[in-house]
C-alpha cells in the first residue's frame, strides 16, 4: 500500500470530520469567528466561493434550499468532490487503480471554468433573477 | 536538471500528469481567489495539451497548476491562522460572544 497516499487519506478524513463537526455545531451564518472572504471585504462584491461556509453549515443540517441560496455552485460541485474522494480512497485501498476520468476530460474543465466565471459575474448583478445567486 | 525533466516526453500510453483540478475547485469554493481560478485554467491546459499529444506542455501546465493551487491553499491557511490569532489573542473573543448571543 502507498504510505504517502494512506497518510493523506487519514489526514483528509480527520480534517473533514473536524470541519464537519465545527460547521454543524457552529453554523457559519450565526457565528462571527469564521473568516470572511478577502475579495468580498475589499471590493464588496461576491467571489465564486462566497457563501460556501454558510452553505456547508446549511447542508450539514439538511437545508438544501438554504444551501443553494447561499452558493449554488458549491452545492453543485459537492458531488464531484465526493466522486474525487471516492476515486482517491479506492486507489489507496485497492490494488487495481482507477482514474478520475471526468476531471481529465478537456470539455469538462472548459465547461467548469466558464461556469465559475459566469457565476462570478452574474451573482454580482443586483437585478432581476440574479439576486438569487448572491451569497 | 529541471530542463532535462521537461524535455523528456513521456510515452503516449501513460496517464496524463496530475492536473490539480479537484484541489483547484476546493480552493475556489473555499474562497481564495484568484488562485483557484488560475488553477482551473492550468488544469484545463493540462487536459487539452495532453489530448493533442503536447506532453511537455501538459507537464508544464501541471506544474503551474500545482503551484497556483498550493499558493491558494497556503495563503488561505495562513489567513485562517492569522484570523484566529486576531480573534482569540487580541481579546476579540468577548466581542464574538456578544455578537453571537445577539444573533441567536
Amino acid at each position: 500500500m502507498d504510505k504517502k497516499a494512506l497518510t493523506q487519506f487519514i489526514l483528509v478524513t480527520i480534517a473533514v470530520i473536524v470541519l464537519s463537526l465545527l460547521y454543524f455545531f457552529y453554523p457559519a451564518a450565526t457565528n462571527r469567528f469564521y473568516p470572511t472572504c478577502f475579495f468580498h471585504s475589499i471590493t464588496g462584491y461576491d467571489c465564486p466561493g462566497c457563501g460556501s461556509q454558510r452553505a456547508a453549515s446549511a447542508l450539514l443540517h439538511g437545508k438544501i434550499t438554504a444551501a443553494l441560496d447561499y452558493n449554488i455552485l458549491f452545492v453543485l460541485l459537492i458531488p464531484f468532490v465526493f466522486y474525487a474522494a471516492f476515486v482517491f480512497s479506492w486507489n489507496v485501498f485497492s490494488r487495481k487503480k482507477i482514474q478520475q476520468h471526468i476531471f481529465y476530460s478537456p470539455v469538462f474543465v472548459k465547461i467548469l471554468l466558464c461556469l465559475v466565471l459566469a457565476f462570478w459575474i452574474f451573482r454580482n448583478i443586483p437585478a432581476g433573477p440574479f439576486i438569487w445567486l448572491k451569497a | 536538471m529541471e530542463q532535462q525533466t521537461l524535455s523528456q516526453a513521456p510515452p503516449p500510453s501513460s496517464a496524463p500528469p496530475k492536473n490539480w483540478l479537484v484541489e483547484s475547485i476546493l480552493v475556489t469554493i473555499f474562497c481564495c481567489l484568484p488562485f483557484g481560478i488560475a488553477g482551473i485554467v492550468f488544469a484545463s491546459q493540462v487536459n487539452s495539451k495532453w489530448a493533442v499529444a503536447d506532453y511537455n506542455g501538459a507537464l508544464q501546465a501541471s506544474k503551474e497548476a500545482a503551484k497556483w493551487t498550493k499558493i491558494g491553499f497556503f495563503v488561505s491557511i495562513g489567513c485562517w491562522v492569522l484570523y484566529l490569532i486576531a480573534v482569540f489573542a487580541l481579546g476579540l473573543g468577548g466581542f464574538w460572544m456578544t455578537s453571537r448571543s445577539l444573533n441567536q
